[in-house]
């Protein structure tokens, strides 16, 4: 197994981890899809970044930057129609863990130049977005 | 190892056109169309598409769940706003 092998197999687990959030947001409650379609975003960011690493073209992290920047946005939008923002431990610590596990392997396998920056900023903003978006200084319950 | 994603891909993708057929009410379709427009864009990723998963991305996950959810207040605002006004926050409820 070859080490871009590796990285597809990586890119296998948030992959395989949208199938639940498959289950919540077809059956949830409007709470529960909010938080699958912020999770969804957020997972699909990072099977994006890992898969490609694993076919070795940077270029293709370019769709990931673009996920990080609508997935959160989409998230709002959402809120603003539904009148529901859910405070969400879930996406919140799915972030903080997961997205610094994939982003620094990345980088260190990467190296220093422009495209360790540009996996920096998108984990950033994965991460950003995710806790303005499942965050408790949000207002927790009902919002406007 | 790509036959692995490609294939757990098309299964999301499967499953997720699947609930947004089966489900009843727009406004959860609108949510689960929007998974859908993600993992296509995963899919076309995996077949080495990315310019594909771009447009995907925009057109699928954020225009059209948005333009069915618009849709979807007009639509029912319009009857509470002539009849006794019980509907109006029935339109804002999901």
């Amino acid at each position: 197994m070859s080490t871009s092998d590796g990285w597809l197999a990586a890119a296998l687990v948030p992959l395989l981890a949208l199938v639940p959030v498959l289950w919540r947001i077809a059956y949830g409650s409007p709470k529960d899809r909010l938080i699958g379609q912020n999770l969804t975003s957020l997972l699909a960011g990072l099977v994006l970044l890992l898969a490609a690493r694993g076919f070795h073209r940077t270029s293709y992290n370019d769709v990931a930057l673009v996920v990080s920047v609508l997935g959160p946005t989409g998230t709002l939008i959402y809120a603003r129609f539904l009148d529901v923002l859910p405070d969400s431990r879930l996406v919140r610590w799915t972030a903080l863990a997961g997205v610094p596990a994939t982003v620094l392997p990345l980088c260190v396998a990467t190296g220093p130049g422009r495209a360790m920056v540009k996996l920096l900023l998108i984990g950033a903003l994965l991460i950003a977005g995710s806790v303005v978006t499942s965050g408790r200084g949000g207002k927790g319950g009902v919002t406007a | 190892m790509t036959d692995v994603l490609i294939v757990v891909a098309l299964l999301l993708v499967a499953g997720a056109a699947t609930a947004a057929v089966l489900n009843r009410d727009p406004v959860r379709q609108a949510l689960v169309l929007s998974f859908l427009g993600l993992t296509l864009a995963l899919l076309f990723t995996f077949l080495q598409a990315p310019d594909v998963a771009l447009s995907q991305l925009a057109v699928g996950s954020a225009v059209t769940p948005l333009m069915i959810l618009l849709t979807v207040r007009k639509v029912r605002r319009r009857p509470g706003s002539g009849g006794d006004g019980a509907d109006k926050p029935a339109g804002r409820e999901r």
